[in-house]
Order: structure tokens, then sequence, then C-alpha cells
């Protein structure tokens, strides 16, 4: 029952913030998510999983009743937790503690509401990342839009309604192709179904349960679900074309709603196509040109999402256009299919969900200082805050994929995965262009900070500009303590990780021992 | 010596038709109000004529009942052409545009 | 008494230890911190000589597996584990590194503190931070781990060369240090991930081992995974050229040299250090390292060669023209480290690892000479300020003439012979059966007369004459902290090339070499395997069976004296232009030529071009594709569908009369299409 306890606490949490003056709203709520974070701690020092949820793996924490009925879908209260979701679960009560101390300097008005929608956006994200019946898990992932919508809508900058709009209907767009692949699914694996459960859905499926539908193959079903589903979820991955909403999201939100924005939110979608894409509809990517495919269109966000990143002026944009970057190496992981791809996939998602709260809170950081994010604004700021300076940097090299701290592990993962798989026809060259990203990003990354950290201090202001307040250099000090630990020893959540891929990967191992060795593709 | 159904329906056609052409073409609500009159008439006509067709009272009944109504219905629409002429001064129904889009 | 080796991580976790004291605390200590790093760095010099003399004792290579970085389930997926190997090899190279780390310390007591710096905790984290990474990567036991604290020097580099970021030379000079080396390391990473795709494994030695591995495959025995349709040999050859690419950036060689020399921005105990022991001699120690899997590859041997010796000549020639000591010597140190790629690449393991030893002890030296000098100068490093220093300060001087002798490679200086054996190992494999070698040769043997002569040029300007500046009349005195290196070291500059007096080892016998037997030692065994798989020996073996190097015969001492002639003919041409009270700017006479030269045949301009003239254009063409296309289409889609709604919401009037009419017609229509479907008509 941790699980109800986590979601119910974390509502709880919310309401009461909501009710509270604003004048503690800010202390209360960062005091109050100190709950999850507690549980999830909890939870961690209990967590029993082993293998993949979907794949008929223990799933811990698990709890499953009747809820009601639905034609002839009996619907089930349905949560659980594996070593996939599991540290996507800890992501989440981490950056949202920390999303909500990195607030308190730049929320000045109608705090109780704007912390109160945090914990529940919280809420929400939890609950898509434990929720095991289909139903259940659409409801959370529908509910993450609301408090975001209004958290950009109304604590955004100057085009916040217009990039809260954008977001919204483009998000929602999505997750109606994405419904509509699911129904697909059910409708065609017809009675062999008799709930809605993730579990049993996938589990349905790999026994062969899919029928005809409309006179169509069940092969053609499962192409066309697997495209809507792909659709659905690339928006928010995002997955290049789908990616435009993503910047003016971030750059309107306020920081700390970007900090959830790219460190979770993202998220989502990356899981979702694990869940889905890959763990349920593993086969299509062993038709044609589909594995290829899908490794061109991670290809094409890794080196396009970076030459945008390159051509941007605001701080907040190069790292929101890295982000799509960063997320292009989790679909060459997925696609590689081998362990250390879905594998090295999965700990990249948590990786950037780290490095990118990071960066995009010092960018906030100096934002709350400096009241400007364009690169040819300022210089020197490192002169005035020396810490906040250092950290951003370190940050920064952390999103090259610096070794020894978490994006490496899991950008070298996913190419070591994708390097030598059989799925995929000229695997070593797509993962060879791929990696040209650590040096792109590197371009773009030295030469924002070379403007504006470094060089004699320029800036125009009529106050002074000191060190940024205690509460934010901390939070960015816990990320940074993170992103190296994880760096250091990625075994600690790998090790769970590659549990839950596993059966993904050994579905169709075969061959010779050296690919075995690696485990290679099919 | 009965006067053949065709005749009776051609009559409420046309005084149809004649309503529904004051309607489209003309532009003072006084004459709107007598035009939905006339096609109000023009649906009495045909009642009364199927009620002797069938030979029962139905018809006739409902022929009475759709008379008060369209008394009422003057009423109100009078009411509203009084109001009409006083917020614009005219009872032209191309001027009272002030609502739409 | 304890086994000494289960020390052996402490010789990189000393100066980690230092990093984190500096860094947090050095504010609060004295020196900033200093003290840590000099006693964390003397630590590591220490164990390293122990780990020495434990070897020279006949202890067999030392490896260890420290932890797992990424374990694999039963057996799925590669292993990625963190591992010391302390071999002939390692053993030395740590005992360089921590040595010249442990003298620039020292050095930087003067060169820092004494001029009042601000940020020294910073500073020495950043020192720290570098020896760890350099002394971790030198012990590492497996190409990716190898890889990871190559890339952290890298790191430091940045930061160290960026040190003084309140101006905005350094900074953009750090951000071209890691770039450039950055485009290196991304062939170096996919090499990397490649051979974890062909061997499962990336270690360096033991039977599992990949070098082992694809010495078996192109014997017959073992299997291997090949990609992209190529051979055995061409796919080793791939992987090879792929790893090369590190070390193309790292040791700063053609075309990717152009990092090092502005990197001269840093304070000039950084580029002592990174130019004699630490980034720089990361490259060229990688090759070493994996010297085994090079060896299998003739191509790739044969290019490394080309690189080295046309690297050796070209930086040579900008040297020529430079006006400032440490632009001199940033170039030279990208023409030896040319020597050390064409002595590895034509065979001569030895030769290389000799001259790799050597030259950081004389490039140290020369670059604290020159940081003595630059204290002195009052922070001018033009050296037409200069001259006639040599009476004003004579322990640099004397000191910093050992190393340019050294540098030259005059007779008995420790350049000379380890310069000398670079070349008569190139001289022997190209005469025996690769002809390509003897390109490499000649353009190194070309080298030996430029480096005497910009060598001596920068002597005569700097030290001798007449003061042609008040500063020089006067300068400022320096303190023992930066005597203290410079004698050390000059010592060493004169006597270490008794390491392996090649040249005349026909006299003294092979068995006096003592570097070559040195590096011969390592007779592997236990968990390592059998055999010498990283002996000197082994990999004479390799290259005669598998790339295919002969060894002519030539005499040793008459390839001694042909090195030896040219320098003297580069130190006399340099004396006779430069002698005197008053030397004139000769090289100015060289017109056009000089200006090519000066602007280092414009390299560094078509790679800002790259940056900045190409992928930044198409950065924002792509911009205004994205902003325009792609995100066009989407806002189009809300245009359309807002634009529909004002269009199609004009029907609402407001004219009852329209609204009457519309009704009408729908009646009209809809009974048309009952009465068409309904067959009414």
């Amino acid at each position: 029952m941790l699980i109800e306890f986590l979601l119910g606490i974390t509502v709880a949490s919310a309401l009461l913030v909501f009710m509270a003056p604003d004048c503690i709203a800010g202390k209360l709520a960062a005091g109050l998510s100190f709950l999850p974070l507690g549980t999830t701690a909890v939870m961690w020092s209990g967590f029993d999983a082993s293998g993949n949820a979907l794949r008929g793996g223990d799933i811990a924490f698990e709890s499953r009743f009747e809820w009601f009925d639905l034609g002839s879908y009996a619907l089930q209260w349905h949560v659980g937790v594996d070593g996939v979701s599991f540290p996507l679960v800890a992501l989440t009560t981490v950056l949202t503690t920390l999303a909500i101390f990195s607030s308190w300097t730049p929320i000045d008005e109608r705090q109780s509401q704007f912390y109160g929608l945090m914990l529940l956006v919280e809420a929400a994200l939890l609950g898509v990342f434990v929720g095991l019946d289909f139903f259940l898990w659409f409801v959370f992932w529908e509910a993450v839009l609301i408090p975001m919508y209004f958290l950009i809508a109304i604590w955004g900058g100057p085009r916040r309604e217009y990039a809260a709009m954008k977001f919204i209907i483009y998000t929602n767009l999505a997750s109606l192709l994405m419904f509509v692949g699911v129904f697909l699914l059910v409708f065609a694996l017809g009675d062999t179904l008799a709930t809605l459960s993730l579990v049993d859905i996938s589990a349905a499926i790999q026994n062969g349960g899919l029928g005809e539908l409309g006179g169509f193959d069940p092969e053609v079903i499962k192409v066309a679900a697997f495209v809507l589903l792909f659709l659905g979820f690339a928006v928010k991955v995002p997955v290049v074309p789908f990616h435009t909403w993503l910047p003016d999201a971030h750059v309107e939100a306020p920081s700390p709603v970007s900090v959830v924005l790219a460190g979770v939110l993202l998220k989502m979608g990356t899981y979702a196509l694990l869940r889905f894409n890959f763990t349920m509809l593993d086969d299509v990517l062993t038709n044609g040109w589909n594995a290829e495919i899908l490794m061109f269109v991670g290809l094409v966000s890794v080196i396009y999402g970076a030459m945008l990143a390159l051509a941007q002026r605001d701080l907040k944009r190069i790292v929101a256009y890295s982000s799509i970057s960063s997320m292009g190496y989790v679909i060459i992981g997925l696609t590689a299919l081998t362990a250390h791809g879905v594998g090295g996939a999965t700990f990249q998602m948590v990786s950037h969900g780290l490095i990118s709260g990071l960066m995009f809170m010092a960018v906030g950081v100096f934002y709350n200082a400096t009241h400007t994010r364009m690169v040819g604004d300022m210089s020197g700021l490192a002169d005035r805050m020396p810490w906040t300076a250092g950290i951003f940097v370190a940050g920064a090299f952390g999103y090259m994929g610096l070794p020894l701290m978490s994006g490496f592990a899991g950008e070298v993962l996913v190419f070591i995965g994708s390097f030598h798989t059989s799925l995929v026809e000229g695997a070593p060259i797509f993962t060879a262009l791929a990696m040209f990203g650590i040096v792109i990003v590197a371009g773009y990354l030295l030469w924002a900070m070379q403007r504006t950290l470094f060089g004699p201090f320029e800036l125009e202001t009529d106050y002074e500009i000191g060190r940024a307040p205690l509460q934010d250099l901390a939070s960015l000090a816990v990320l940074l303590g993170l992103v190296i630990a994880l760096g250091v020893n990625p075994d600690f959540i790998y090790g769970a990780i590659q549990d839950a891929v596993e059966p993904l990967v050994r579905a169709g191992t075969g061959g010779d021992a050296l690919s075995v060795l690696l485990g290679g593709g099919r | 010596m009965a006067v053949a159904m065709e005749y009776y329906l051609v009559l409420s056609a046309a005084v149809f038709c004649i309503g529904l052409f004051g309607i489209l073409v003309r532009s003072n609500a006084l004459v709107f109000l007598m035009s939905v009159e006339l096609m109000l008439n023009a649906a009495n006509i045909n009642l009364v004529a199927f009620s002797l067709a069938h030979g029962n009272l139905t018809g006739q009944v409902f022929a009475l009942f759709l008379i008060g109504l369209a008394a009422a219905e003057v009423a109100v629409g009078i009411g509203i052409i009084l109001v009409l002429n006083r917020n614009f001064d005219d009872i032209d129904v191309r001027d009272a545009v002030t609502m739409r889009w | 008494m304890v086994d000494v080796f289960t020390l052996a991580p402490a010789i990189a976790l000393f100066p980690l230890f230092a990093f984190g004291i500096a860094l947090f605390l050095g504010s609060k200590m004295p020196k900033g911190g200093a003290l840590a790093g000099i006693a964390a760095t003397g630590g590591s010099l220490v164990l390293s000589l122990w780990m020495v003399a434990e070897i020279a004792g006949g202890a067999g290579p030392y490896h260890e597996e420290l932890y797992t970085f990424v374990g694999g389930v039963e057996g799925e997926g590669v292993t990625l584990t963190f591992g010391l190997l302390i071999d002939p090899l390692s053993a030395l190279m740590l005992v360089i590194v921590s040595l010249i780390s442990f003298l620039v310390h020292v050095f930087s007591l003067g060169y820092m503190n004494d001029e009042g710096e601000t940020g020294l905790p910073r500073y020495y984290a950043g020192l720290g931070l570098f020896t760890f990474s350099m002394l971790a990567f030198v012990y590492s036991d497996n190409l990716l781990m190898a890889f990871m604290f190559f890339e952290l020097v890298g790191l430091c580099s940045y930061l160290l060369i960026g040190f003084w970021f309140r101006e905005r030379a350094p900074a953009s000079a750090a951000k071209k240090a890691f770039l450039v080396t950055r485009f290196g390391d991304y062939f170096f990473l996919i090499g990397v991930v490649a051979i974890f795709a062909t061997f499962g494994t990336t270690a360096f030695a033991g039977e599992e081992s990949f070098v082992t591995a694809a010495e078996a495959v192109l014997g017959g025995e073992g299997e291997m995974n090949t990609f992209l349709g190529l051979g055995n040999q061409a796919w080793i050859t791939v992987l090879g050229l792929l790893v090369l690419g590190g070390v193309i950036g790292k040791s700063a060689q053609f075309p990717l040299h152009t990092w090092l020399p502005d990197a001269m921005e840093g304070p000039t105990p950084v580029s002592a250090l990174i130019h004699a022991a630490t980034m720089v001699a990361a490259g060229v120690y990688l090759v070493a390292r994996m010297y085994g899997f090079y060896a299998l590859s003739p191509t790739a041997l044969g290019i490394i060669a080309l690189i080295g010796g046309f690297t050796a000549f070209v930086a040579a020639t900008m040297a020529l023209v430079k006006q400032e000591l440490k632009q001199v010597l940033a170039y030279s140190t990208i023409s030896q480290y040319g020597y050390m790629m064409l002595a590895l690449g034509g065979g001569g393991y030895v030769a290389g690892v000799f001259h790799l030893t050597t030259h950081a002890v004389f490039k140290a030296l020369l670059f604290l000479g020159a940081g003595s000098v630059i204290i002195a100068m009052h922070h001018n490093e033009n050296m037409w300020d200069m001259g006639g220093l040599k009476d004003r300060m004579p322990v640099t001087y004397w000191t910093f003439l050992a190393g340019s002798l050294a540098l030259a490679g005059i007779f008995p200086f420790a350049g000379f012979w380890s310069k000398d054996e670079v070349l008569y190992e190139t001289l022997l494999h190209g005469l025996g059966d690769s002809p390509l070698l003897l390109v490499g040769f000649a353009f190194g043997l070309l080298a030996v007369i430029l480096t005497a002569f910009y060598t001596i040029r920068m002597v005569l300007l700097t030290f001798h004459g007449d003061p042609r500046t008040d500063v020089a009349e006067d300068p400022e005195p320096v303190r023992w902290n930066v005597k203290f290196p410079l004698v050390v070291l000059g010592v060493l500059a004169v006597v270490a090339g008794a390491l392996n007096l090649g040249t005349i080892k026909d006299v003294i016998g092979e068995e006096n070499l003592f570097l070559h037997e040195w590096l011969d030692g390592a007779t592997l065994d236990g968990e390592l395997g059998e055999g010498g798989a990283l002996s000197a020996h082994h990999y004479e073996e390799l290259l005669e069976t598998q790339a295919g190097y002969e060894a002519a015969e030539f005499s040793a001492l008459a390839n001694g004296a042909i090195a030896l002639v040219l320098a003297l003919v580069g130190v006399a041409a340099a004396w006779y232009l430069y002698r005197g009270t008053d030397p004139e700017p000769h090289m100015t006479k060289l017109g056009g030529v000089r200006r090519v030269l000066a602007h280092n045949y414009y390299q560094d301009e078509y790679q800002v071009w790259l940056a900045t003239g190409l992928a930044l254009p198409v950065a924002r063409v792509a911009n205004k594709f994205d902003q325009g296309i792609i995100d066009g289409f989407v806002d189009a889609a809300g245009t359309a569908s807002v634009v529909a709604g004002e269009r199609f919401r004009r029907i609402q009037t407001g004219v009852v009369t329209n609204y009457a009419a519309l009704l009408a017609l729908g009646l009209v229509l809809l009974l048309l299409v009952f009465g068409l479907a309904g067959g009414w008509f």
C-alpha cells in the first residue's frame, strides 16, 4: 500500500498547500514535499522487484483490485513499480522537492496556488510511473497536463498564453492518437482480454492474441498501433519534427517549472515508448526497415536538436534544444533493443532528468539575479556568482558527457548497445554519426559559458549582483552531487534497470557467443 | 359535392409560399408578423382540410389551438417590435444586428 | 612487509584528496592549498618510485580490478570495470607524472603565490584534479577507463587554461583546447565503443584483453565481430585509426595541434604540466600503452609515422618566427611529440617511450625556466624585450641552457640520445622493407636542423646580448621555490640520456640499454596470462610478423653522427645570425614566408571558419527552417482553425431574413435529398 500512500500524501499535501496563506505556502510545500521523497526512500529500501513488469516479472509494491466495469472490461486499480519505473519515481520526487526550493526566489504572487499545482503535477507524474492499468494510467497521463497548463499560463513569461496553449493542444492531440492506438490493440485482442491492465495487454499480445480487426491482418494492426503510439509519445519526448512546443514551453515557463518539465515530463514520453512500443510491440522492429527508420529518427533528433541549440541566444532555449538532442540518444538506445541499449536509454532518462534539471535551475538562478537570459547581454558572471557559475560549468560538462558524471554513463551505454545491434543495418554508422552530438554539444555549451560566465564582468543593473540564495545553491549542489554519484557508480540504479530490461532483450537473443556476451540483438 | 383534396392543399401551399416569400424579401418587422400569420394559416387550412377528409374533429381542434397560439405569438411579436422600434427608431429587421458574431 | 602494490590506487587518490582539500578548505589554509598538493604529489612520487623499485626487484606487473563500473547481468552485456595495471611502462610514466607535478606545485609557490594571484584554491584544486586524472589514466587497465580519464584531463586543461577567466583570451583558449581535443576524442570514443563491440572487452593486458584477442584472430585462432563488411585486418586498422583520433587531438598532432599554442594563455606552470607530463603526453602514452594492437596494423603504423614526422617538421617551421618565449616552446612541444609519434609508427617502441621520458624532463625544465624569466620580466613574454638575462639570473640561465641543448639534440644531453634513437629506429625499419617510413625519417632529419636553430635563437634572444628594455636591465629576482625545480630538472636533463645510450650500444653492449631492458622486463604471469605480452621484445616480434617491419643493418654511431652534425648546423646558423650584443630580427627578411609561418599556415583560420563560418550558419539555417517551416506547420494548423472559424461565423449575419432563407433552403435541400434517395421522382 506504499504506493497508495505515496499518491495520497502528495495529493493531500497539494490540497493543504492550496488552502495555506501565501506567506507560508513555499516553506510548507517544501516541507511537505519531503513526505513523498521520504516515502520513496522507504520504498527504495524495500524494493524487491525483479524482471520487467510487463513481461511477467515480479512487481514491487503491487496492489491490484477491481474498480468498476466498463463494457466487457473490468477496470482495475493496478499500481506497482519495477526497475524501469522506480528510478523515474525517485527522480520525480527528488526533482519536485528541489524545484520547490528553487521557486522561493522567483515566485512572488499567488504562491499557494503555485506550490499546490507543483505538488499536483508531482502526484500525476508519480501516477503515470506507477499506474499499470491502462485506464488509470491514462487518467494520470492526462492529469499531468492540467496543472502544467496553469503553471505555464499564469506564472510564465511574456508569451505564456501562447506557449501554454500550444503545449496543451499539441500534447493532447498526441494523446488522442495514442489512445486510438491502444484501443486498436484492445479491440483486436477481442475476447482474450478481460481487463485493461497493461500487464494483461502485453501478455495477450506476446501470446499472439491479436486477431483481425475490420478485415485487417494482425500484423497490419500491430504496425498501425505502433505508428499511432509512436506518434503519440513522440510529441511528449519530443522527437523531431514534433518538438516545437518544447522550446516555447520551456522558455515561457518559470525556471522551477522548466526543471520539472524537462526533468520529468519528457521522460513520460520515453517511458511510455519503452512500455508500449518497445515492450508490447517489439516485433514490429524486426520487420523491414522499421528499426532503421526509428534509428534515423533518433539520429536526426540528436544532430538536428544540437544544431538548433547552436543557433540560440537564450540560455534557456539552448538547454531546451539540447534536451531534444539528448532524448534522441534514448530513442537510439531503445531501438537497438540490446541489453546496454535499452538499459542505457533508461539510465539516460534518469541522468538527463538530473542534468537538465540542474541546468534549468542554474539558468533560473542567473535569471533571478540578472533578469536576462540572453547570451549577449552579460559577461563575466563567474566573477559575481562564483559558486553558481562553478556548478553551472560542472553541469554543462555533465551535459557534454564528461566521464564520471551520469551523462557519460548513459551515453556510452547507449552507444555500446546500439553499435552492434543486429536489428539495424549499418548500426555502427548510425551510432558513429549520432555520437557527433557530443562534439556539437560541447561547442554550444562552451561557447555560451565563455560569453556569459567568463571575460570581464559586464551587465548594467541598478543593483549589486551578489551570491545566489542559499537554498538555490543547496538545491544545485544536491543535483550536482547526484549527477556525480550516478556517474561514478551507475550500478547504483543500473543494476535494477538492467534487471528490468533484460527480458526485452533475451526474447530474441541468439546467434554466436560473442553477441550473447554483448547482449546482442536478434 | 366535395371539393377535391388537391385544391385545399394547393391553396395551403400557395398561402404558405406567400408567407415565406414575405419573410424572405421584406424587411419590415410588421410585415414579417403578417407573413408568419399567413404561414400559420396555411397550416390551419391543411389541418381543417384533412379533418374533413378523415371525418374526425382532431384537426379542427388543432386549428383552434393554432389560432389561439397565433394570437399569443402576435402579442409577443408586437411586443418585440415595439422594443425594436424603441431601440432602433425603426422596425427594419436588418438594423437589429448588434449581437451578431 | 605489506605488499606495496596494494597501495597503488593511492598514487592517484592522493592528488584527488588534495583537489578536495584545496577546493573546499583552500581559502582557509596558508598558501591557498598548495601544501596539500605538494604533499599529495610528493606522496605519489614516493609511491611511484617504490613501485619502480619493486618491479626492478623482480616483482611482476601488477593488475587489480578496483571496482565494477557497470555490471552485466548473467553474461548479458559487457561489464565495464575500473582496474589498475602497473607494468614497467606505466610505472615509468607514473614516476614522470608525479615528479613533474610535484615540481610544478613547488614552482607554483613562486609563480602564483609570490605574485599575489587570487583564486589560488581554484588553481591548486585544478592542479590536483589534473594530476589525479593523469595518474589514473596512466594506470588504467582498460581502454574505457583510459578514455574516461583522458577526457577528465581535457576538463582539467579547460579549467586551468581558463584560470584567468576574467580576461577574454584565456576563456577563449580554454574553450578551443577542450573543443579541439573533444573533436579528437569523438573518434576515440567511437573506437572504444567499437572495440567493445568487436571483442567484448577493452582490457589492455592479459589473455582476455582485446590486444591479445586481436593478435589471436590475425594468427588464425579465435574470433571477433567485424562490422560494415570489413575483413579482420581492415577492421583492426579502422579501430586503431579511430583511437588514433584521440591521440592526435590530445598530443596536438597535425591537424588538431591548433589548440596548444593558444593554451599558453594559462599560467606557465600549467603549461609545463600540460606539455611535459600530462595532457599532451597522454596521447602518445596511449599509443605506447596499446602498442601491441597497433603493431598488428602496418597501415595504422604508417599513418602514425607520417603524421608524426610531418608534424615534427611543420611545427618546427612555425616555431622559427615566433617572438614570444612560450610560443616557441609550444611549437617545439608539438614538434617533439611528432618525433614520438614517428618513433612509435616507425617501430621504435622503446625509442618513443625514451623520447617521452627525456622530453618530459627537458620540456618541463624549459617551461619552468620560461616561467622564471616571465616572473623576472613582469609577465612580458616577448623575447625582443629581453636579452642579457644571462648574468642577472644565472641559475635560470644555466638550467635553461641545459634544457635547450637537450631540446636541440646536442651530445651528451638527454634529448640527443632519445631523438637519435627515434631517427635510428625509423631509419632501420624504413631501410628494411617499409620505404614509407623514410619519408617520415626525412621530415625528422629536417626538423633536427630547425629545432636546433629555433632553440638556440630563443636562448640567444632571451639571455645573451645586451638588455633591450629596462625590465630586462633589472629583472625581478626569483626565490628558492623557483630555483629548486629548475635545478632538479636541469640535472636530469643532462643525465637522463644515460637511461638508454642507444647510439653507442655497440660500445657499451645491448644489455646496458637500461630503458630497453626495463621495458622488456614485463613478463606477464598469473591472471594476466602467459608470455611477455607487454614487453618490448614481444612488440618487436609482432612488428616483424604482423606489420612486416624488418630491421635493416645500419650503424647506430653513423646515424648519431648525422643527427649531431645536423643539429650543430642549426646551432651554428642561429649563433651566426643572433650572436652579438644587439641581434637583428632576421626573420622579418623572409617576407611572405614569414607571414605564412606566423599565421601557422592558416590552420587556425580554417578551423575557426569551420566553427563560425560553417557550423554556425548551418545552425542558423536550421533554426530558420525549424522556426519557419516545422513550427510554421504547427502554428499554421492553429491559425488555420482560427481563420476557418473566423470565416465561418460570418453566416451569423444577425438578419432574420437570412436565417429564414437558410432554413428554407435547408428544408428544400433536405426534401430533395430524401426525394432522390427515396425515389420519389
